[in-house]
């Protein structure tokens, strides 16, 4: 592949060549290659238009038709005190500004035995044996658009390794800043996850921006490996500012009797996309998928979520939820598949969307492809209101109609946020949904 | 290599006894006639021809000739679940009519024997003493309507029940102003192919105010080997009317592929209900998947008035390759769509169907249940579109679609596509899969069943929400139809 056809495609970030080469300076050699094959891939691909059945009702023109830079800079925050308050001295925080480490914001200290935290950045440097191994542990040809650029433009991201039989007690936090001022940055944290046999911890990735002003691109991608016997309670909240772009690809690979308890929450972000990958590659795996989106005014939201039963006796359980207010608009795609040889697999799936705006669109397509018969698979969908009666019963109990409306929205958002089994986590996100309820 | 031992069930029967007990398709034998055929391919002249031999007016020809132009610049889709062999277009005869010899008979009585035979043969009797009473039936075998039972009684109540061929001859006025506005010729690949070449199909108009008193029913027959069927059938219920329709098709065995690619519109006015139900048993092919029908059907009914009312029930049974998304476009305000399906697939047939409602008036409904069953080999898809444009306030929509897998080869996939573009809307879908719950199979082989009287009762069970829908004589063929189908595949 020429250089001038890949400049073609990636027309959204400037003076892409340079910038490529300032990346792999130091790289060594297979990471390079391993950057170049996710870039040629990605030209490959194309940039997806809403003809591909993926990205069907998601126009990701908007986000195309700018141009980004890169950035290379240590990442600075001048003013540290809403992180501060959003997050936990005492918990482990791994904070990235502009896509970069910063060692000055971070909380890693007194690590407990067999958990390694570090960024990317180290591992590739103390030429950690098991990256190689990770990071090429999918096939690159099934990548989507989007994977392959982000393999293609990583920088920096966490690199969290948990050993066999080792519990972590603590939550691990992983924040993701975005600040800016003239430029329009383009980041691409690649998060790497992985937990031994019969090892347990708590994660939570935050993608925040503190001011809603700030136009970018995040092309977030998260690997998580689970192996046998091991539990990860793993959350993602996305709080971008309000003009910036955010695509997200999270992929898990589940071993024997592993569980993912996963929650996603959606604020931010004008433009917000989240693949989310679940491969059950072993007996008895159990994956749970929990979400939440909340937007309003032009924000678009898209989930896809893909859960695929590859081995028998695995369950999963999926329930998103969504309030939708002005003229925001609601992606929700499902798949469920089961393959000829996952027997006794048990999936459901549920979507649930109340339209508060009068111009709210949704567009949801639980999709199942069976091929297996002993299987008990159901998926629903529903869209519509807040119950009329309900309010009206509030009012006649000299509720204000606001306050009711946001009293039955908060019920409505408990249900699954009362799934969340860690309390300061559920801080947090109540945090980020706070000034979303005070608008409604 | 060593070949692995292929696994027997407990309760598995052999070849042999399955063979025993899988009866043959009953449909699949041929009628010995002589037939006026043109030659295969498909051009300009060939249309000019199929016009021709039926004495059609010019804005007839040209229509088609309209819709043959711009099928020429379009590709076959491939979008739909499943595989097939390419379709040679120039291949196939698009004209086939028995050759009889009262060319045009007054009444069913000087029909040619041969043919009434051959539907005696498939259940429909067409001789006025014999036929069931409270149905009329236009029987087509390959391109053209063979005859139309009772149509001097519906036409004292004003209503016209005749081929297509006639309407156009007869009600000129009505055909030009309805034909095309449901499935317009741009429509689709098939839906233009059909407008092109379609050879007869069924009319119907009930007047305003009318209530049909008789079921209106056609029967479709492919005989010809190396053609196609193309029929379109238009039904317009005027206001205040209502009418129940029904339709049923076979054809014979045979190892070639036939394409039949039909066109259904309905249109209903103000207050007027228009119930058309299906059961499909084309030949679906062996059980190597050899031969059978490919079956490519456009079928839409626009509920033009106010309150007008759709219903669609389709008992899916036969055919190697199922596309057909009955549909209804909801534009008159309070107008209420339905779709009633069960779709049943054995051997190696594919089916992706479904349904699309779309959403236009105010306080338009719809409702959708979908069953699906799959054994075998077969693949099953239900495929549906619910769309509520900003319009459509206070919009309501229901779907159902289950599907259940008996035998580990089969597939059973589920794509519902949920646009909602107005806020007033409540929307709910539901689906599920499974098999056939083992301690349901278990409790009726404890009473003395054995397993495949069990299978046919739960099956039926499965599908008595649909089932519940047709017309009685119908459900009655529909669940035999089932359980012969579903013969031999369990065990």
């Amino acid at each position: 592949m020429l250089t001038s056809e890949m400049d073609k495609i990636v027309t959204f970030i400037k003076d892409f060549e340079d910038q490529q080469k300032i990346l792999n300076n130091k790289a060594p050699q297979w990471l390079k290659d391993f950057r170049k094959q996710g870039l040629t891939h990605f030209t490959q691909l194309g940039i997806p238009t809403i003809r591909d059945e993926e990205w069907k009702y998601t126009n990701i023109s908007p986000i195309v038709q700018r141009t980004y830079e890169l950035t290379f800079e240590d990442g600075q925050l001048l003013n540290t005190e809403p992180l501060e308050r959003y997050c936990d001295p005492k918990e482990f925080n791994l904070v990235f500004v502009n896509g970069i480490f910063s060692q000055k914001l971070s909380q890693l200290k007194s690590l407990p035995q067999g958990v390694h935290i570090s960024t990317l950045q180290e591992a590739i440097v103390s030429h950690d044996p098991e990256l190689e191994k990770l990071l090429k542990k999918y096939d690159a040809k099934s990548e989507s658009a989007f994977v392959a650029l982000n393999r293609a433009l990583t920088q920096d991201g966490a690199y969290i390794k948990i050993a066999d039989k080792v519990i972590v007690n603590k939550l691990i936090h992983i924040i993701h800043i975005t600040n800016t001022s003239d430029k329009e940055i383009f980041s691409s944290p690649h998060t790497l996850i992985t937990l031994g046999k019969s090892s347990e911890a708590k994660v939570l990735e935050s993608h925040l921006a503190f001011s809603n002003e700030m136009i970018y691109f995040v092309n977030a991608l998260t690997d998580i490996f689970l192996g046998e016997n091991a539990t990860l309670w793993y959350c993602k909240a996305q709080s971008e500012s309000l003009k910036a772009f955010h695509i997200g690809a999270t992929r898990i690979w589940e071993e024997r009797n592993s569980n993912f308890n996963g929650f996603s929450l959606d604020l931010g972000g004008r433009i917000a996309r989240n693949n989310l990958d679940v491969a059950l590659s072993g007996e008895g795996g159990n994956a749970i998928l929990d979400g939440l989106y909340c937007v309003h005014g032009g924000q678009l939201v898209d989930n896809h979520t893909c859960v695929d039963h590859r081995e028998p006796n695995a369950t999963s359980n999926q329930l998103y939820k969504g309030i939708l207010n002005g003229a925001s608009r609601a992606v929700f795609n499902g798949k469920i598949i089961v393959r000829p040889i996952a027997q006794k697999t048990n999936s459901y799936q549920l979507n649930k969307n109340i339209l508060l705006g009068k111009e709210c669109l949704v567009d949801t397509k639980p999709q199942l492809e069976i091929f297996a018969d002993d299987v008990k698979c159901t998926h629903g969908a529903t869209i519509g209101q807040l119950n009329e009666d309900e309010i009206f019963y509030l009012r006649t109990r000299a509720i204000p109609k606001r306050t009711a409306i946001k009293m039955l929205s908060r019920g409505f958002v408990d249900d699954v946020l009362q799934r969340i089994p860690d309390e300061s986590v559920v801080r947090k996100l109540n945090q980020l949904l706070e000034p979303i309820f005070a608008a409604l | 290599m060593i070949k692995a031992k292929e696994s027997k069930y407990l309760n598995a029967k052999t070849i042999e006894e399955n063979k025993l007990s899988s009866r043959e398709y009953q449909y699949g034998f041929v009628t010995e006639i002589e037939a006026d055929r043109i030659p295969k391919g498909i051009n300009e002249d060939i249309i000019r021809l199929i016009s021709e031999k039926k004495k059609e007016p010019t804005w007839m020809r040209d229509w088609r000739l309209k819709a043959y132009r711009h099928w020429t610049t379009m590709k076959e889709p491939h979008w739909p679940n499943f595989q097939y062999g390419p379709i040679d277009y120039q291949g196939i005869s698009y004209y086939n009519a028995p050759k009889t010899k009262n060319q045009d008979p007054k009444s069913i009585e000087e029909v040619d024997p041969e043919l009434l035979k051959t539907f005696e043969k498939l259940g429909i009797p067409l001789t006025e003493q014999k036929r069931l009473t409270g149905v009329a039936v236009d029987a087509v075998f390959d391109s053209v309507s063979v005859g139309t039972t009772h149509q001097a009684e519906l036409l004292k109540l004003g209503i016209i029940f005749c081929s297509m061929t006639e309407a156009i001859h007869n009600h000129p006025e009505l055909v030009k102003k309805y034909m095309g506005s449901v499935v317009p010729h741009t429509d689709n690949f098939f839906a233009s192919l059909n407008s092109a070449v379609f050879s007869d199909g069924s009319f119907c108009y009930i007047p305003k105010g009318v209530r049909c008193p008789l079921e209106l029913s056609t029967y479709f027959r492919i005989n010809a080997a190396e053609s196609g069927q193309f029929e379109r059938t238009l039904i317009i219920a005027e206001e205040g009317s209502y009418v129940s329709y029904l339709e049923g098709c076979t054809a014979p065995m045979r190892d070639e592929n036939q394409l039949h690619a039909a066109v259904v519109e309905l249109i209903a006015l103000d207050n007027a209900e228009i119930k058309y139900s299906t059961v499909q048993n084309w030949y679906s092919g062996d059980k190597e998947g050899r031969g059978g029908i490919y079956n490519f059907v456009t079928k839409r009914g626009k509920c033009l008035g106010k309150n007008s009312k759709i219903s669609w029930t389709q008992v899916e049974a036969g055919a190697a390759i199922t596309w057909k998304y009955p549909s209804v476009i909801l534009q008159g305000d309070n107008s209420i769509g339905e779709f009633y399906s069960v779709a049943l697939t054995n051997h190696r047939m594919q089916a992706d169907t479904g349904t699309k409602m779309i959403h236009i008036g105010k306080n338009t409904r719809s409702r959708v249940v979908s069953k699906g069953i799959s054994t075998d080999e077969s693949n099953n898809n239900y495929r549906g579109l619910i769309k509520i444009l900003p319009s459509a306030e206070n919009a309501r929509n229901y779907s159902n679609c289950d599907s259940m897998l008996v035998g580990n080869k089969c597939k059973a996939n589920t794509f519902p596509y949920i646009e909602v573009k107005n806020s007033t809307a409540v929307v709910e879908h539901e689906a599920s899969t499974s098999k056939i719950n083992a301690e349901q199979l278990f409790y009726l082989r404890s009473r003395g069943l054995d397993t495949e009287a069990a299978v046919a009762l739960i099956i039926n069970g499965f599908c008595k929400d649909v089932f519940k829908e047709l017309p009685m004589e119908f459900a009655v063929e529909a669940i035999r139809l089932l359980e012969m189908k579903l013969e031999g595949s369990v065990g």
